[in-house]
């Protein structure tokens, strides 16, 4: 049968076969728009990943909806030693979708592989670079034994490069087989996989714990947001993951569909550049800040489905102060600002930004329209995707402006604030400052949760008063449901939980 | 004579032209904040609710009608320079090509081979992609990749041409080959080009929008027609008029320079009717 299956989907019409009958009892049809194309969890870093991988993959501890840790695969752990050593008891019992057992010799495997070479061709090694080495105490118990305390160590166990593999099986198949057709613990297991047309889930009749319901889950890879419309309403997908702003009001007015909006990770600010041009002088970005009604961008354009931020994270983000006060829109005050910095009405600066964000599209000339009103005249400079997170932002091509999303899944500022400010990081091409370095620097070795939060808090306030980026908006993920999809609850961290849905 | 001019074709396909043309030399006058001015809270007015805005307004609230009109300019201006560029390119190679022959018309066509050869629109975006867009990059693109289909033309014609018996006379009686070229060949070579030349010019409008609906053409911010179209793409089914003005637009421009151009093939070839 399955041999039989897989012969037929080799078929050119397989594209179409695949999507378009009516749905069998129990089946559930998501769509969304990015295929990571590969399902190795130490070499990836997409939000894409983490919403089909969570249902297949488990870490020793689990995230739930509400972002709080729960016990995974680990039934209990204890901070030793001060932060220098986790210890987590096993679950018993457990076993992958090959029949492998998972015990301690698994763990050790899955981290060592993650810290080693086969780790480092990947993005997601530097996540884990504090851990020092996994020591195995019995079957049943392994220590993790930190070169530092890493507050944030114990949720990053949550997902992605720590998310448990097969020794055996990635042994024997190889890291680039295991890549197509991954292997884990959880509720699902992956019954096939079609590059960039869809992946395959079935309920895993061996998992240790709530068992799912439903019978079959398929994700499609619909890449426009106006695709996974017109294939909702068709009844072709239960769920459509990456709607559009613009679609909110169809969906909502729809009798057979309903919306479901969330706060999402993603927080979109547009970073200025300190090295080059006009934005050099901190009085010029500071106005530029002042200049844009935020508001009615998020009001009108974003039709409420996002929130403004103060800073580059969320109001879930652990770092969040929420008494730092946003930038008022000024334009008197902007303009003041440009003439102290003698920069003449009609300067000409330019905003980047990826072609294929349309939201951002109607962002970018509403901010032009603003920045317009108070004298700088801005060039709106959208840019094919790939080369725009590959070339242009990280070897500084950018204009004075450019959009930058960022969705630091484990809710810590630190993830974003390190990243987009510390000299020399991939994703810095302009900034330079010593003490924002050191501060940085200083706060990953706070153990205690309330200091460091105190000093993530700090540094938020610092990037605001050096006006390094113009805080945008924390867009909501937009679901669209198909009313027949029952018990679907939105996570906030797009990783989508299946467990208890059921489709009638 | 007289008669030529009273064709449907003639009067529609000028008429739509002229009206293009007026309206994007006016514009300055017409829409002197050239359809750049903004408005949030009056996003997505339908047409015919707000005499401000007799065609709506856009998703951050421009008024469509401002827009769609300086539009003509970005396109008129992308289509007539790019045509005129290559035109002259290629008039000049298949000139030489055509008139020389040997080792200039072998290098030159077979260059037009390789060109002709290669996919236009993925050729295109590789170029923005690395050079980055504006009107006049991609102006200078247009031109450097269609002076091929000029050159063609004009070699043909200039192939048959230079056998004739009055450019032999004129060779005869010692006249320059430049002269021979431009004032002998030049004017009975130059029908066909003209045609071709106002069916480029539709085609080019057509490839600026289809570039910069793509995402590879010109700054969101200058009005222009594919870029309306990409801007009203997410809109269709709540606000149809933010994409359907400017391919209306798109569409009479095309349609009128093409009925133009058919019109001019008849007149300047009346044979190619009763033979085509």
């Amino acid at each position: 049968m399955r041999l039989s299956r897989n012969w037929l989907l080799a078929l050119p019409l397989a594209a179409l076969l695949a999507g378009s009958p009516a749905q069998a009892a129990g089946t559930l049809t998501i769509a969304q728009a990015q295929d990571p194309n590969n399902w190795d969890p130490i070499a990836t870093f997409l939000i894409s990943w983490g919403s089909v991988a969570g249902n297949f993959f488990e870490g020793l501890v689990i995230r739930d909806e509400s972002l709080k840790l729960q016990p995974g695969l680990a039934t209990s752990w204890e901070v030793l030693e001060g932060g220098k050593r986790l210890r987590f008891h096993l679950r018993q019992g457990v076993t992958f979708h090959d029949g492998e057992p998972f015990n301690a010799e698994a763990v050790k495997f899955t981290i060592d592989r993650l810290l080693g070479p086969e780790g480092k061709k990947g993005p997601q090694q530097s996540n884990y670079t504090t851990i020092g080495s996994v020591e195995i105490v019995d079957a049943a118990t392994v220590d993790i034994v930190m070169k530092q305390p890493d507050p944030v160590m114990l949720t990053k166990l949550a997902g992605y490069g720590a998310m448990m593999v097969p020794p055996k099986y990635v042994t024997e198949k190889g890291s680039a087989a295991f890549a197509l057709a991954p292997v884990g613990t959880g509720p699902f297991k992956v019954v096939d996989y079609q590059p960039k047309v869809s992946v395959t889930l079935e309920p895993y009749a061996g998992y240790w714990g709530v068992k799912p319901k439903l019978d079959k889950v398929v994700y499609r890879f619909i890449v426009e947001p106006d695709t996974q419309l017109a294939e909702l309403q068709a009844g072709r997908i239960d769920i459509a993951s990456n709607l559009s702003v613009a679609a909110t009001g169809i969906v909502s007015k729809s009798a057979d569909l309903k919306l479901e909006s969330i706060t999402g990770p993603t927080v979109v600010v547009v970073r200025l550049n300190t090295a080059h041009g006009v934005t050099t002088d901190v009085r010029v970005r500071k106005a530029m800040i002042m200049a844009v009604d935020r508001d009615a961008i998020v009001k009108q354009i974003l039709m409420g489905q996002a929130e403004t931020v103060t800073s580059f994270q969320s109001s879930l983000s652990f770092g969040f102060d929420p008494k730092q006060a946003a930038v008022p829109f000024d334009p008197a005050g902007a303009k003041k600002l440009l003439a102290e910095a003698k920069v003449p009405a009609g300067t000409a600066v330019a905003l980047d930004f990826p072609s294929n964000n349309t939201t951002f599209r109607e962002v970018a000339q509403a901010m032009a329209g603003y920045m317009s009103a108070v004298g700088l005249k801005v060039a709106v400079r959208p840019s094919e995707q790939n080369v725009y997170t590959n070339d242009i932002v990280p070897n500084g091509k950018t204009g004075e402006m450019f959009q930058f999303g960022w969705g630091g899944w484990t809710f810590d500022y630190d993830n974003t604030a390190y990243l987009m400010y510390h000299t020399g990081e991939h994703w810095n091409p302009y900034d330079k400052d010593a003490t924002l370095d050191g501060m940085l620097d200083a706060q990953r070795l706070i153990a205690d949760p309330k200091q460091r939060e105190a000093k993530l808090q700090d540094i938020a306030h610092y990037v605001a008063d050096h006006a390094l980026e113009i805080p945008m908006y924390n867009l909501n993920t937009i679901y669209g449901l198909n009313k027949r999809v029952k018990g679907f609850v939105p996570p906030p961290d797009n990783r989508i939980r299946l467990q208890t849905t059921t489709v009638e | 004579m007289a008669r030529r001019f009273r064709s449907l074709e003639f009067i529609l396909g000028a008429a739509l032209t002229l009206l293009v043309v007026v309206l994007a030399l006016l514009t300055p006058w017409l829409f002197p904040d050239g359809g750049e001015a903004m408005d949030l809270s009056a996003r997505l007015i339908a047409p015919g609710l707000n005499w401000a805005h007799p065609l709506g307004t856009d998703p951050i609230g421009r008024d469509l009608l401002a827009r769609v009109v300086v539009g003509a300019r970005v396109s008129l201006t992308v289509g007539v320079v790019s045509v005129a560029g290559g035109m002259v390119m290629g008039t000049l190679a298949g000139l030489f090509a055509g008139f020389y022959r040997g080792i200039w018309d072998m290098v030159l066509m077979r260059w037009a081979d390789v060109q002709l050869a290669l996919p236009f629109i993925l050729v295109a975006i590789t170029f923005t992609a690395i050079l980055g867009a504006d009107e006049w990059k991609m102006i200078g693109f247009m031109a450097i990749t269609q002076w091929v289909q000029y050159a063609r033309l004009i070699r043909s014609s200039v192939l048959t041409l230079r056998e004739r018996e009055f450019v032999q006379a004129a060779e005869a009686i010692g006249v320059r080959n430049i002269a021979i070229l431009f004032r002998h060949i030049l004017p009975n070579a130059i029908g066909p080009v003209v045609v071709l030349m106002t069916l480029n010019i539709a085609n080019n409008i057509l490839l600026e929008s289809s570039l910069t609906f793509l995402g590879a053409g010109i700054d969101p911010m200058i009005p222009s027609w594919g870029g309306m179209l990409s801007d009203g793409r997410s809109y269709l089914q709540t606000a149809w008029w933010v994409g359907v003005f400017p391919g209306l637009a798109i569409m009479l421009t095309v349609l009128g320079l093409n009925l133009l151009g058919d019109w001019l093939r008849d007149f300047l070839d009346p044979n190619a009717k009763a033979t085509s």
